[in-house]
């Protein structure tokens, strides 16, 4: 539309085009300037490689915590399923009233499973594994009592408290332990973990903003003559700003094939070394890489980390240049 | 087409580089814009490309205040008029087609459209054999010609110069003043600021005389008297 000159035909407009043959056009337009984008990365390889980089590192830290803590809530989750309640019985309790104990326990509908240890059943499998070996033969009495396992149906940790509670107040109960304290610890480590990696991330995101910014700054002042000329011979802002926005993009999505690689070195490194700790546990435990919405999430994230970074240095700077022409 | 009305412009610090000036320029008028460096000349040009505004007095293109136009309009207006400029203001690192096809682009063509345009704007200023070239391989004529094919590709009906002719030798220059004959010949309203007052005198056209920002002379050629 010319705005002096009323009916003039101008611009590509003028030509008369289906509505289809323009949607087509508006695609095939964006695409152009993506891969002319592309290109102009690819032209000046050093400064983009850079910002590239510290994109990738930057957005590494945030999603190493990530996977730290989903790997811990793993651990926790398969423990919280083996919660086990320990009743220690008195050392005067006899076989009737073991039996007796038994039974209750087995009527009781928050009991999934009960399991009983004897005494000297216990005393041979401590012998056994401790190392202590012959020093237990030294001892006349069997000092260990009567162990009952209990399995409570809900393994959720409040739920056995509070069977805990109930089965404390058992006749024959000497003392009643459910080693959930250190469940609690581990779950209060992981939420402070991943609070610390939101705000971690939280603090690198706007790191990685600021550095796409500065990026396209210095690309925009590099170019300003030319956008001095688009400037004389009738470009918007809009139609300027178009290819920088399209440059955050690429380095945003390239940063975070980055993140992705150096995350997928780590993880094999740490293989090793996590294999050792779980095998010392006994435990079968593998480390869970990242997923493919994981990468997804990673990429959009990292993709509008360098189109909003790109945003604010071409609302800042585009504007600013004027043509001074003539 | 193009009218002065009382048009003032003072920059900060109190220098006036023009002081009402009022002219009108008809449709498919040519005219020259003269005076020393200083005079206002560019100021006067930037006042109808909108890359300044006037402090007062108002500036009228086609009976459209150019004060009504806003910060977004302006690249808008800038297609309605074709300017040329002393120093080309090419892209250098892009070749001859794409700098004459940059207008063309930025409106939204693509393909053989536009490189139907293209051709047909640098035939007309003699170049089209220097399509795929790169400007700085160009001489400073050809270079000053891809910047009017430029300017005329998407056929502006107002076309500006200012110095085209700067740092050419009479023949060139002579070349280049055919050029914006000739489109003259077609219909489109030519504003050409230069103080190359040989040239200005062989031509005969009316001729708009600046002198310390003021008008001081608007007709016939007649100068000579104060020079």
């Amino acid at each position: 539309m010319s705005i002096l000159f009323q009916g003039r035909a101008t611009g590509a407009t003028a030509v008369k085009q289906s509505l289809w043959n323009r949607f087509v056009m508006f695609w095939v337009h964006h695409i152009r300037q993506a891969l002319t984008s592309l290109g102009e990365i690819w032209l000046t390889p050093a400064s983009s490689l850079l910002t590239v980089a510290v994109l990738g590192v930057s957005l590494t830290l945030p999603v190493t915590l990530h996977l730290m803590v989903k790997n811990l809530q793993q651990v926790s989750s398969s423990i919280d399923q083996a919660a086990q309640i320990s009743l220690f019985l008195k050392a005067d309790t006899n076989e009737t009233q073991i039996a007796e104990l038994i039974a209750l326990l087995q009527a009781n509908p928050e009991v999934a499973d009960v399991q009983f240890i004897d005494k000297s059943q216990a005393l041979a499998e401590f012998t056994a594994e401790s190392g202590f070996g012959d020093a237990f033969s030294y001892i006349e009495d069997n000092p260990l009592p009567h162990v009952m396992l209990v399995s409570p149906k809900n393994t959720s940790s409040v739920a056995a408290s509070a069977l805990l509670e109930t089965l404390k107040q058992e006749r024959y109960v000497e003392l009643a332990k459910l080693d959930i304290g250190w469940l609690e610890r581990l779950d209060a480590i992981v939420s402070l973990v991943r609070q610390v990696a939101m705000a971690v991330a939280l603090l690198l995101m706007v790191a990685v903003l600021l550095v796409v910014g500065n990026t396209i700054r210095l690309m925009i002042l590099n170019k300003k003559d030319e956008i001095e000329v688009m400037k004389l011979v009738g470009a918007t802002n809009s139609y300027i700003q178009r290819p920088f926005l399209y440059t955050g993009i690429w380095l945003g999505f390239f940063g975070g094939i980055l993140t992705f690689l150096i995350e997928e070195v780590l993880l094999w490194w740490l293989k090793h070394a996590i294999a050792g700790v779980t095998q010392l546990y006994e435990s079968s435990f593998t480390l869970e890489p990242m997923s493919l919405a994981e990468l997804g999430y990673l990429l959009l994230v990292a993709i509008s980390l360098g189109f909003f970074g790109s945003l604010l240095a071409v609302r800042r700077n585009i504007s600013q240049i004027e043509a001074t022409g003539l | 087409m193009l009218r002065f009305e009382q048009v003032t412009k003072s920059y900060s610090g109190g220098f006036v580089a023009l002081d009402r000036v009022s002219f009108h320029l008809e449709k498919g008028e040519m005219a020259f814009l003269t005076g020393h460096s200083g005079a206002g000349k560019s100021t006067l040009l930037k006042l109808i490309s909108l890359i300044e505004r006037p402090t007062t007095g108002k500036v009228f293109i086609n009976g459209v205040d150019l004060s009504r136009v806003n910060r977004g309009q302006v690249p808008y207006v800038r297609r309605d008029i074709g300017m040329i400029f002393q120093n080309h203001k090419l892209l250098m690192n892009h070749s001859v087609f794409d700098n004459v096809a940059l207008p063309l682009v930025i409106e939204g063509f693509s393909g053989k459209d536009m490189t139907k345009r293209v051709h047909a704007a640098l035939d007309k200023v003699g170049l089209l054999d220097k399509v795929r070239c790169l400007p700085h391989t160009l001489s400073g004529g050809e270079q000053q010609r891809v910047g009017i094919a430029r300017a005329v590709v998407n056929r502006p009906p107002l076309l500006l110069a200012d110095e085209p002719t700067g740092n050419l030798d009479p023949d060139l220059s002579k070349d280049i003043m055919n050029v914006f004959e000739a489109f003259n010949q077609v219909g489109v309203s030519v504003l050409i600021a230069s103080h190359d007052l040989s040239l200005l005198a062989r031509m005969r056209y009316r001729t708009l005389t600046l002198k310390n920002g003021r008008m001081i002379n608007d007709g016939l050629t007649s100068y000579g008297a104060d020079e």
